[in-house]
């Protein structure tokens, strides 16, 4: 067994050394660089960082939506360059439930077939689909809304069935890409205080890209990511306070007192 | 909700764009079945009206060449001949339409009854034939296009023997698509004398009744023998062969109809395919989202396929459904509007339905195949990034 491998047994994630590069013609685009980190089995993680400074595609490969040009991605113990692009769906399919910024649920369904969706990928009968299903929209509040379509409901109701959807095939990790970017204050308080929930009460270990300093207060832990690394010391508790400061709180963290900046896993010797 | 479910309800997302897609495919399926029945109408038509024991005897040099009247007695004298019934190119005109709409001869009215025992004619319409000069025989098809019936008395204008002949509709032939109109031939060659002509000496067309299929060849090769190195040389051919020949360049139209129409289902595939292509475009978010969640290249592939495969099946199955309903209705209505002619005998066979529905089948695989492998092979996190 690897260092890696050890370490993955005991984290639900675990990324060593990983980097992502994209190539646009000639031009070669760092999009991740040298990115090292750990998150343990229940946590509620936040990649936070300006545009363009690699959140995303961080996300994308703790996914297993992408694959790193170089270095180890561990999740729920699976090394994830080790599986074809099927069995990477099929891993997806069973470890992990994802959350967009714009809902994306497909409009012709009701909510209850929304969420029901990712169990087609699934043995169980079409009455057991829609029990879990029913369960799953019980579960974020909207037991009353089976039957409605994504278009009459409020954007708040849309993301809780979307993470209805990302909850029903009880998955190891939830993912979720900006999930309050299309929300109001009130509605964002209510998506990130659910999160907040499924990582209390269910023990789901939730990653969450955000611009949105209010998540501040709902996480235990922030990664500050910058033009593609990895901010660790000072430089992340200096991103730490400045979103502090956004979020309304004061210096000394008093918004988010009980959070503390992610740690990033030492740099290869 | 399965994936059938989910298929249909993607179908039913943009309901006009299906309908509208749907019923270009059912349109080019009602096409191709109506013209697919056409080969096997045309060669019912002719086992229906053409006898295989009646031989037809015209001038070598074609149709519109006569040959001498004396000709029919040496026909009838030979071996294993029924009979045989001479017969001119009368070319009537009805007055009210002034155009032939129908072909009408002149004919030896005795000869008749033994030549045609097959048409059936009423005992009393023979016998009236017979009796009066100015009688005239109507096929049913013509006597149902204007409304004649026996008694009624008609003029027609010869359009080749300059002649206006005032007739007396005595019988009809019971056969819903003959157009025929049989007049005295001796009715008509007074008519010419009258005129100041020298009368009919001659036929154009020679139908011969042979008692039994296997003596026709003989038959056949006799009568020609007869007019070998005269200024008359015939060819003989059974009804069938004769009639054959005449829808032998209608055979050739359909061929033509029938390229044009495949020409015309190839395009139908490009714009479903085109319709298919937008369709994944629109979507391009939610198949990149289904990816994401776990849905493998191959269903995306399937879901996406099937998509265009059950629109264009079921568009098939409505235009085979179509071709069905137009060809039942023109045979029912065959009986009662003669101016459909031959279509009141077309039928769609189970032939037709299977080959109407791989037609739509292949048209759903050929046009959705591309867009959906396009989709199904596109890197997730590509889509992903370019969409959101």
């Amino acid at each position: 067994m690897t260092v890696e491998s050890a370490s993955a047994a005991r984290s639900l994630i675990l990324l060593s050394h990983v980097s992502r590069l994209y190539r646009r013609g000639v031009d070669e685009i760092h999009a991740l660089e040298d990115c090292s980190l750990r998150v343990e089995q229940g946590r509620f993680v936040a990649f936070m960082g300006p545009s363009g400074s690699g959140k995303s595609t961080l996300l994308n490969l703790v996914s297993g939506i992408d694959r790193p040009t170089s270095g180890e991605v561990w999740v729920a113990g699976q090394e994830l360059n080790q599986l074809t692009e099927d069995e990477l769906a099929r891993w997806r399919a069973r470890h992990v439930g994802l959350i967009f910024q714009f809902f994306n649920l497909v409009p012709v369904l009701s909510a209850r077939d929304n969420v029901a969706l990712p169990l087609l990928l699934t043995h169980f009968s079409r009455s057991e689909r829609q029990r879990r299903a029913e369960i799953a929209l019980r579960v974020v509040g909207l037991e009353q809304r089976l039957q409605h379509l994504p278009r009459i409901l409020s954007g708040g109701e849309q993301q809780r069935v979307a993470i209805a959807r990302a909850l029903v095939s009880d998955p190891d990790l939830i993912v979720a890409d900006e999930p309050t970017g299309d929300l109001d204050a009130r509605n964002a308080e209510g998506v990130l205080g659910l999160l907040r929930q499924l990582s209390a009460e269910f023990g789901k270990t939730i990653v969450m890209v955000t611009h949105d300093p209010r998540a501040l207060r709902f996480v235990d832990e922030v990664f500050h990511l910058d033009k593609g690394v990895l901010l660790e010391g000072e430089e992340a508790e200096r991103a730490g306070a400045a979103m502090r400061v956004a979020a309304g709180g004061g210096l000394m963290g008093e918004a988010s007192p009980t959070r503390s900046p992610g740690r990033a896993l030492p740099p290869r010797a | 909700m399965g994936y059938t479910g989910f298929v249909i309800a993607n179908l039913l997302r943009n309901k006009l764009r299906s309908a509208l897609t749907g019923s270009a495919i059912a349109l080019a399926v009602l096409l191709v079945c109506l013209l697919l029945t056409m080969p096997a109408g045309l060669d019912a038509l002719l086992t229906s009206v053409a006898s295989d024991t009646r031989v037809g005897v015209i001038n070598k040099s074609g149709l519109v060449f006569w040959m001498p009247y004396s000709l029919m007695r040496k026909i009838r004298a030979l071996d294993d001949v029924a009979d045989a019934v001479g017969m001119v190119w009368f070319g009537g005109a009805f007055e009210e339409q002034g155009k032939v709409t129908f072909p009408s001869f002149a004919v030896e009215v005795e000869h008749i009854p033994s030549t045609y025992p097959d048409y059936k004619l009423a005992p009393e319409a023979v016998a009236a034939f017979n009796r009066y000069r100015d009688g005239v025989i109507v096929g049913r098809q013509t006597m149902r296009k204007y409304g004649w019936k026996v008694g009624d008395r008609v003029t027609l204008r010869s359009n080749v023997w300059n002649v206006n002949l005032d007739l007396r509709i005595v019988g009809e032939i019971p056969r819903d698509t003959s157009p025929i109109v049989w007049i005295n031939r001796e009715y008509l060659d007074e008519a010419i004398k009258a005129q100041g002509g020298a009368g009919l000496g001659i036929v154009m067309i020679v139908w011969v009744r042979v008692p039994s299929p296997d003596r026709v060849n003989s038959v056949m090769l006799r009568i020609d023998e007869l007019t070998r190195n005269t200024d008359y040389e015939t060819t003989s051919q059974t009804e069938k062969t004769f009639f054959s020949n005449f829808l032998g360049s209608l055979q050739g139209f359909l061929q033509i109809l029938l390229m044009v129409t495949a020409l015309v289902s190839l395009c139908i595939v490009f714009i479903a395919a085109n319709t298919a292509s937008m369709a994944v475009r629109e979507r391009a978010g939610e198949i990149g989202v289904l990816r994401a969640i776990g849905f493998r290249r191959r269903v995306i592939f399937s879901m996406l396929l099937a998509e265009t495969v059950v629109l264009s099946w079921s568009a098939g199955a409505v235009g085979v459904g179509l071709a069905w309903v137009v060809t039942t209705s023109l045979k029912r209505l065959g009986g009662s509007i003669a101016a459909l002619g031959p279509l009141g005998g077309f039928s769609v066979t189970p032939a037709v339905i299977l080959q109407g529905l791989v037609l739509s089948l292949a048209i759903g695989i050929f046009a959705g195949f591309a867009p959906a492998y396009g989709a199904a092979r596109r890197p997730v996190a590509d889509t992903l990034r370019e969409v959101f």
